[in-house]
């Protein structure tokens, strides 16, 4: 998604220096101000992301229960039992089942409200406003909201009095499995909260499209809407899809806080984050075991962002350096 | 608020055509923003109620009475805190927004336009940071953090959530297509990089600046875990943790925790209101947009 | 000279952002007042973890009680319910661990050396309370914790639902799903078990006869009648009869309270507000039998004090404890009845305590010494969650229930030979 690729500015250069800049001492010294910039942002990065990661590592090894200082050496067996887990396994699963519905869904709605909203003449601000607005809740406001008001089990939750009104029963949305209507209930939260976010993105895309090619494509007979569409706008619109995809593949994997809220003490829809929570910082306290699975679910996603940024291009930038 | 971004031009069509597809879109979109709205319908409807009425056998749209004085029964409850909470939150997320934009575009542009020989092997381990879940190394971060004795303090709440190599990255990503004659001709003129950074760089990227602030204040506004556990005396809470203090309180107070939700969420729409249109077109110089 | 004067200026502006930053940081630690740290005033500062208690006024009272103690300056966290573990068990990593915090007896915190020997200040009273509490707190001869309260847990219901519906007070798990179908509305359902039923779990086991673990720490839940139960339990689920995910969940009395349901899983402290809302509407029966040898059962569970045997007050956190938890009893009593209802331990406090020797908190207190299951230490918190997983996935999942009980076997004994060996 390098900017550069598609504006034709030139790249940084890399480490070939530039001798023919006029330098005074240290001022002067990409080295030294190198560091100057990056140092201070380096030295927290380190701090308080690189010690806890390394520190999860080491924990992966031990019989850590109740303890961030172990010292009983047990090798892999963190890593087998983790492996072996059904609830970890399928963990994984309901991530990939999760991301396949969510992340699509989210594109789509959020690209057909920017499509929509950009096409407005006059009220424009207004609605982009309200497709906005969510972004300001949280996911603990969110939860609640669904939890309590909109989709609770009982007689005054909106959907079951709006569902009572046709004649049917109460239904529970979150106890009972099947059928799955959790999944609704957590997919509706997750698009209501984050779809304007993206639309905004998209909408700052379609305004970077020149209106020349729009009129090209209509001397040429192009029909305006689906054609048009499919030829101009999504073409060019690809580089922001593809930083939107990334973008909600990473916000999905990381998904958390409604699933723990919504799911309670359930066996199914749970992603992995919310199993090595429980594994890890609930009453369980094993360190170890939840470090395990830390750090096999790193492993997956950096295979995966890999091998999306090889078929999607993204990170085309660097690599042609 | 006017219109930030002036329509393209679509293509022509007939006039009836235009008219009935405009209705058509308006329709859509009025039909997309009331289901937008519901939600907050629900918040406004739950919290001016008495809780008899929210939970009676027949739905009802409206309160037959609004409960004014619910608006204030957050500020006066004994065992939450929740005017404090609102405070500490706001420091928070202002203090945050202002550490993590100076020391994440210093690092981005840094690692965008310093010709250094190993910027992108620094600039890979940044990235690798993206993809590590937080979920566990949240354990040993917290009793690093702990052992500074930053539990309870602004320090812990905020100090930690500074390095975000998210937004470095977006900074980097951003940096990257600033165009380059304005730093040159600075430095030309005799400034450093520091000199051209904050004489040329910063004040031209303004937009972008307010883009990112409002996304950090979003996510400082409203991050949970990290609150909860650091914030251990009730003086220390965010309102976040408030909240959930009163979704999992014994005994259920609808309106109550409704009033507190709505008065959660009213700072930020306010900056909503106010930034978003920073932030349309922030967004529209970002590398995101590609 | 403008680009030196320019960075000048940008370099102060970074330490004024610094140094109000650490300006503010500083402000917060003062301003929380959290009794730590400043250890040069007078006495000893201790801190005590509580979870959030529903009823009104129980925080206050126990921050009373702490006010009242004059030998260390003792202050309260007040943790709401589902936050407790989550900030209980990584603060006790810490320097800025409680001294003080009540749980559950579970013999893995004393295996890990985390909770203290409270032998020598128990023992002298030791007779005066249930021995089912000494003995759920003892482990090799030692107790590891005192008990402040027993909370039995049993079925609520509403008399006018039942006696309309012609119901009577079920007595086999049978009849239970018999009344559910028959009280079930279109407004009303019959019975709430908690959103996610694993508060009956252990009233499932004991009523069919069996137990969670036997005498020598084996796996005792296993058993034909469980498997039948569990069958049963499931057909209740799919009924469309239940109680599901309601707003307040079964420790909260609104349930019932708010007519959502006739009969409700619930915990003798909501007793008060119940009767407050109810009136005489209200009796009790305990989980019915399972299967043709069962018992009724009642769960005894309840909260009780530990002291942190890492932190750095050990002693004056024993002194502390030994005072509020041994000595003063007419706190003790408060803490029981005042607020909601809970059993006190101590058979001395228990007799003197009028507000449960009357109605329907009398029959409470029969249920619990008639049926009652107390803690079991050996039982932790990882077999807890190995069985809330078999309820999920054999009763609101289809799998058998053979097949969930096994690999629920699998993780119990894996604990089992961690602790036991």
């Amino acid at each position: 998604m390098s900017t550069t690729t598609t504006r034709g500015i030139a790249r940084p250069a890399p480490a070939k220096g530039s001798q023919a800049r006029p330098r005074r001492g240290l001022r002067g010294n990409p080295t030294f101000n190198f560091w100057l910039f990056t140092g201070p942002f380096l030295i927290g990065l380190v701090i308080f992301v690189f010690v806890p990661i390394g520190w999860s590592i080491w924990l992966s090894f031990f019989d850590a229960r109740f303890t961030v200082t172990p010292s009983n050496f047990i090798g892999f067996d963190n890593y087998k039992t983790v492996l072996t887990d059904p609830n970890f396994t399928g963990s994984l699963v309901t991530f990939t089942v999760f991301a396949a519905f969510i992340v699509p869904t989210t594109w789509a709605l959020s690209l057909s409200l920017a499509l929509l909203v950009h096409r407005l003449r006059f009220m424009r601000a207004f609605f982009r406003s309200v497709f906005f607005l969510p972004t300001a809740c949280s996911y603990v406001a969110a939860s609640l909201i669904w939890k309590m008001s909109l989709f609770n089990g009982v007689r005054f939750g909106l959907a079951n009095t709006v569902i009572g009104w046709f004649g049917a029963d109460q239904v529970a949305w979150l106890a009972n499995p099947s059928p799955p209507w959790y999944w609704l209930v957590i997919v509706t939260l997750r698009l209501w909260l984050q779809a304007g976010f993206y639309m905004i993105l998209f909408l700052a895309a379609l305004q970077n499209i020149p209106s020349e090619l729009y009129e090209a494509a209509s001397i040429d007979g192009a029909k305006p809407g689906w054609q048009t569409f499919r030829y101009i706008t999504l073409p060019q619109l690809r580089a922001t899809s593809t930083a939107v995809i990334l973008l909600l593949l990473v916000a999905a994997y990381q998904a958390f806080d409604e699933f723990f809220n919504l799911m309670g003490k359930a066996t199914w829809g749970q992603p992995p984050l919310v199993i090595l929570y429980k594994t890890a910082i609930g009453v369980n306290q094993d360190y170890g075991q939840g470090s395990a699975g830390a750090v096999i679910l790193t492993l997956l996603i950096c295979v995966v962002t890999l091998f999306q940024g090889k078929i999607m291009g993204f990170g085309r930038g660097e690599e042609s350096k | 608020m006017t219109t930030t971004m002036p329509p393209v031009d679509q293509p022509r069509r007939t006039r009836r055509g235009s008219v009935i597809g405009n209705t058509g879109i308006y329709i859509a979109v009025g039909i997309a923003a009331l289901l937008f709205l519901l939600p907050f319908y629900l918040i406004v409807r739950n919290s001016l109620m008495q809780d008899p009425e929210i939970t009676g056998e027949n739905w009802k749209w409206f309160p037959t009475h609004i409960q004014w004085s619910n608006v204030t029964e957050p500020f006066h409850d004994v065992t939450v805190d929740f005017g404090r909470s609102m405070i500490n939150s706001a420091v928070v997320g202002v203090l945050m927004t202002v550490g993590t934009l100076l020391v994440c575009s210093l690092a981005g542009y840094g690692l965008a336009r310093i010709p250094y020989r190993h910027a992108n092997k620094v600039f890979y381990l940044v990235l690798a940071t993206l993809m590590v879940p937080t979920a566990v190394t949240f354990v040993p971060s917290f009793v690093l953090v702990s052992s500074l004795g930053w539990v309870d303090t602004y320090r812990g709440l905020i100090i930690p959530g500074l390095f975000s190599g998210f937004t470095c990255f977006l900074f980097r990503q951003y940096f990257l297509g600033f165009p380059k004659e304005l730093e040159e001709a600075a430095r030309v003129d005799g400034l450093g990089y520091w000199g051209a950074y904050w004489r040329i760089v910063v004040p031209n990227s303004l937009n972008f600046f307010a883009a990112m602030a409002t996304i950090t204040f979003i996510s400082g506004w409203n991050a949970f875990l990290w609150p909860l556990v650091i914030g251990q005396d009730p003086s220390a809470w965010t309102v976040q943790v408030a909240l959930s203090s009163y979704m999992t309180n014994q005994t259920v107070n609808y309106h109550l925790i409704f009033m507190a939700t709505a008065i959660s969420i009213l700072p930020l729409v306010f900056v909503f209101l106010f930034l978003q249109r920073w932030l349309v077109q922030g967004i529209a110089q970002t590398g995101i947009k590609g | 000279m403008s680009a030196m004067s320019n960075s000048n200026f940008s370099r102060r502006s970074i330490f004024r952002a610094a140094a109000g930053m650490a300006a503010a940081g500083t402000l917060a630690a003062c301003g929380s007042n959290n009794g730590r740290g400043g250890g040069s005033g007078s006495g000893k500062q201790l801190v005590q973890y509580f979870h959030a208690y529903g009823e009104a006024g129980v925080e206050q009272a126990v921050k009373r009680y702490a006010k009242a103690y004059t030998k260390a300056n003792v202050s309260t966290q007040w943790i709401t319910g589902s936050n407790f573990e989550n900030k209980l068990f990584p603060a006790l990593l810490t320097k800025q661990a409680p001294d003080v915090f009540e749980f559950h007896p579970q013999i893995q915190l004393i295996k890990s050396g985390q909770v203290a020997d409270l032998t020598d200040i128990i023992d002298p009273v030791k007779d005066d309370f249930n021995p089912a509490d000494i003995k759920s707190h003892t482990v090799d001869g030692k107790i590891y914790g005192i008990r402040m309260i027993d909370d039995p847990q049993f079925f609520f219901y509403r008399k006018s639902m039942l006696e309309k519906a012609n119901v009577p007070v079920p007595t086999t798990l049978d009849e239970l799903i018999e009344a559910a179908a028959k009280l079930t509305t279109s407004k009303v359902k019959g019975l709430f078990l908690g959103n996610d039923l694993t508060p009956i779990q252990s009233n499932l086991i004991w009523s069919a006869g069996a137990d969670t673990l036997n005498e020598k720490n084996e796996i005792a839940y296993h058993t034909d009648a469980v498997v039948a139960g569990l069958k049963q339990l499931r057909s209740l689920f799919t009924s469309g009869n239940l109680l599901l995910d309601a707003p307040a969940d079964w420790w909260d009395p609104s349930a019932l309270d708010q007519g959502l349901c006739a009969i409700q899983w619930g915990g003798l402290w909501g007793m008060p507000t119940m009767q407050k809302a109810l009136g005489d509407d209200l009796g009790i029966f305990p989980f019915p039998k399972v299967g043709s040898n069962g018992k009724p059962s009642v769960t005894n569970g309840g909260w009780s004090m530990f002291v942190n045997a890492k932190g750095d007050n050990v002693e004056a956190a024993k002194e502390y404890v030994k005072w509020l938890w041994i000595d003063q009893k007419q706190y003790q009593e408060d803490f029981a009845t005042s607020y909601g209802f809970h059993i006190p331990p101590r058979t001395s406090i228990a007799q003197q305590a009028t507000k449960l020797k009357s109605g329907l908190p009398a029959e409470g207190v029969k249920l619990s010494n008639n049926y009652g299951h107390f803690d079991n230490i050996g039982w932790t918190q990882a077999m807890i969650t190995a069985l809330n997983d078999v309820i999920a996935n054999c009763v609101r999942k289809n799998q058998s229930p053979e097949a969930a009980l096994d690999a629920c076997d699998k993780k119990v004994n894996r604990e089992l030979k961690k602790l036991f060996g």
